[in-house]
C-alpha cells in the first residue's frame, strides 16, 4: 500500500489529533481492513520521517488536499463560473475544522530544520502563492506577461492577510477577505496604470533623445 | 586457532574439486579492474551447459546451492574474532551505526515488542534493543529472538549474553535457522513487531526470499529494518573507501585472524550488493510500504557516512 494512501487516511484525523505523529499512527485504524493498534513510532519514522519531519509531511499533505478541494468548491447561491473571491472564501472555510491547530502548523513550517535562519518565510510564501495560482486558474484568469505575476502576487497577499486574520478572528475573516481583495485589485490597477504611464514617458524621452542627434 | 577458508574441505560438498580453484589461498584481486555490475534481485543467473543457476560469492560465480555452505564456512572461520575484526575494520564506527539503527526503532516506547534479529549471531543488535528498552523506557518485557544460520556465530552470541542480566530470561532466545526459509512451526506468521537484519542480508543467496519471510513473520504494522553496507556516491570518498577496503581490510584479516580469503569475501560481497534505490524497490516489491523513493527525511533509506552503510526500512500494512 503506498504511503500516500495512509497520509490521506490520516488527514481526517487532524481535527481530533492535530498535526501530530499520533494522527499518522492512527491512520491504519481507518483502513478497509483496520489494524488492531496504531502504528509504532518506528513505523511512523520509517514511512514519514523522524520527529517534526513527519508532522511537516502531514501538514503539507493537508494543505495539498485543501488545494485539491478548491477545484470542486461550490457556492450554492452562485451559478456559473466562480469568482476568485468565492474560491478563496471556500478555501478559508476548509480551515475552520482545524483552526485551532493551524497556528502551530504554520509555525512548524516556518521553523527551519537546521538552526539558521531563525525563521524561514519560504514555506509560507509558497503556500499562499500556490493557492493564489490555483484560484486564478479556476476562475479563468487570462492575464499574460507581467500582469500574470502581478495578479497572482496581489491575490496571494490578500489571501495571506485574510488567513492570518482568520486565525485570530474567524467570524470576520470573510469580510476581511473581501476588503483585502478590493484593495489588491486597486493596487493591481494602480500598478498597471503606473506601468502604462511610465512606458509613455519612457518612449517620449527615447524619441526626444533620438531626434536631438546625441546618439550616433 | 582460526581456521582459514582453505582448511574447510570437510565442510565443502562433493564438488570440492570444482570449488578448490575458487577458494585457493592468496586470492589475487585487482580491485581497480573490478567492474561493479548491476546485480539482479537475488544475484542469480542461469549459466553453464546444463542451465545450472549460479550466484555471486564475492566477485566469484558459484552454483547457487553452494553459496550457503561457502558463506557458512566464512562465518565459521571468523566467528571467534568477529567482534574484534569489526572494531578493527571499521575503527569502531560500526558501533555508532548500530546505535543509530536501534535508536530509530525506539524499542519499548509504546509497550513491549517482540523482535526478531536475523543474521544476528553475536547479539550486537539484540543487546542494544534490550538495553535501549530497559534504560529509556524501563521496559523489561521486550524480547528478541536471535536467528542465524551459523551455529558458531550463535555460540558467540550466547556466550556474550551469559555475561548480561538477560541470560536465562524470556527476553532472549537463540535459534538456528535459514533466513530464506524459517520453519513456520518455530516462526509463525504475523508474530513479530520488529524484524532487524544488520550486515547479514548481503550474505544470503536470495534476497527476495529473505524479504518474503520477513514479511510473513511480521505482524500488520510491524517494521522491517535493515542495516547494510551500501554504495558510496561521492567519487572521492568512494576511491578512498575502495582503497581501504581492498588493501587494508584483507591485510587486517591476515594479521588479526590469519584468514585473508574470508575477509576478502566480506569486502567483495559488499560491492555485489544492490545499490540503495534497487534494494528499496526490492523491499517494496516484497509487499512492504516504504517511505518515498529517495534518501533521507521520509525516504525509503538513510545513508550513513556518505553511503558506506545504509538503513532501509519498511512497514507491513
Amino acid at each position: 500500500m503506498p504511503r500516500n494512501q495512509l497520509l490521506r487516511l490520516a488527514i481526517p484525523l487532524v481535527r481530533t489529533h492535530g498535526f501530530s505523529r499520533e494522527a499518522l499512527a492512527r491512520s491504519v485504524l481507518s483502513l478497509p481492513v483496520p489494524h488492531q493498534q496504531p502504528l509504532s513510532d518506528a513505523a511512523v519514522l520509517s514511512l514519514f520521517g523522524q520527529g517534526d519531519d513527519a508532522r511537516r509531511v502531514l501538514i503539507e499533505g493537508w494543505l495539498d488536499q485543501a488545494r485539491e478541494e478548491m477545484k470542486i468548491a461550490q457556492v450554492p447561491a452562485v451559478q456559473g463560473p466562480l469568482s476568485v473571491r468565492d474560491i478563496l472564501a471556500s478555501r478559508l472555510k476548509s480551515n475552520e475544522p482545524v483552526l485551532q491547530h493551524l497556528p502551530e502548523a504554520f509555525a512548524l513550517l516556518a521553523s527551519p530544520a537546521s538552526g539558521l535562519p531563525p525563521l524561514d518565510p519560504l514555506p509560507g510564501l509558497k503556500h499562499v502563492s500556490k493557492i493564489a495560482d490555483e484560484a486564478c486558474y479556476i476562475a479563468g484568469d487570462v492575464s499574460v506577461g507581467p500582469a500574470w505575476f502581478r495578479r497572482r502576487a496581489t491575490v496571494a497577499a490578500a489571501y495571506g492577510a485574510a488567513e492570518l486574520h482568520q486565525l485570530t478572528s474567524p467570524n470576520t475573516a470573510y469580510e476581511f477577505l473581501a476588503h483585502a481583495l478590493n484593495a489588491a485589485q486597486k493596487v493591481d490597477s494602480t500598478i498597471s496604470e503606473v506601468e502604462l504611464f511610465g512606458r509613455y514617458v519612457w518612449r517620449s524621452w527615447a524619441g526626444i533623445i533620438k531626434s536631438s542627434g546625441v546618439l550616433p | 586457532m582460526h581456521r582459514s577458508l582453505s582448511q574447510l574441505r570437510p565442510l565443502v560438498p562433493k564438488t570440492a574439486s570444482r570449488l578448490s580453484p575458487l577458494v585457493s589461498a592468496a586470492v589475487r584481486h585487482n580491485h581497480q579492474n573490478a567492474q561493479p555490475t548491476t546485480s539482479s534481485g537475488s544475484g542469480s543467473n542461469l549459466s553453464g551447459d546444463h542451465g545450472a543457476r549460479t550466484t555471486h560469492f564475492g566477485f566469484k560465480t558459484v552454483p547457487e546451492e553452494e553459496k550457503e555452505s561457502l558463506v557458512r564456512g566464512v562465518f565459521d572461520s571468523v566467528a571467534s574474532s568477529y567482534d574484534l575484526m569489526n572494531d578493527a575494520m571499521s575503527l569502531g564506527v560500526h558501533r555508532l551505526w548500530k546505535d543509530d539503527f536501534v535508536a530509530r526503532l525506539k524499542p519499548g516506547a509504546r509497550g513491549p515488542l517482540r523482535c526478531i534479529d536475523v543474521a544476528g549471531g553475536t547479539g550486537d543488535i539484540a543487546l542494544r534493543i534490550l538495553d535501549s528498552a530497559r534504560e529509556k523506557y524501563a521496559d523489561r518485557e521486550t524480547s528478541v529472538d536471535v536467528v542465524d544460520i551459523n551455529g558458531e556465530m550463535l555460540k558467540e552470541g550466547y556466550k556474550r549474553f551469559k555475561k548480561t542480566m538477560y541470560h536465562n530470561t524470556p527476553q532472549i532466545a537463540f535459534k538456528e535457522a535459514n533466513a530464506q526459509a524459517m520453519p513456520e512451526s518455530e516462526f509463525p506468521s504475523n508474530t513479530y513487531d520488529v524484524y532487524t537484519i544488520a550486515f547479514g542480508i548481503r550474505n544470503c543467496t536470495s534476497i527476495p526470499d529473505v524479504l518474503k519471510e520477513a514479511y510473513r513473520v511480521l505482524k500488520p504494522g510491524g517494521t522491517f529494518a535493515c542495516l547494510e553496507f551500501s554504495r558510496v556516491d561521492n567519487p572521492l570518498l568512494g576511491t578512498l573507501y575502495d582503497q581501504y577496503s581492498f588493501s587494508i581490510l584483507p591485510l587486517l584479516g591476515t594479521i588479526l585472524a590469519g584468514d585473508r580469503e574470508s575477509y576478502q569475501y566480506l569486502v567483495e560481497s559488499i560491492r555485489k550488493f544492490p545499490p540503495q534505490p534497487e534494494f528499496a524497490k526490492m523491499i517494496a516489491d516484497a509487499g512492504f510500504t516504504t517511505g518515498a523513493m529517495h534518501e533521507g527525511k521520509g525516504g525509503a533509506w538513510t545513508d550513513l557516512w556518505g553511503g558506506i552503510a545504509s538503513i532501509h526500512t519498511g512497514v507491513k500494512i
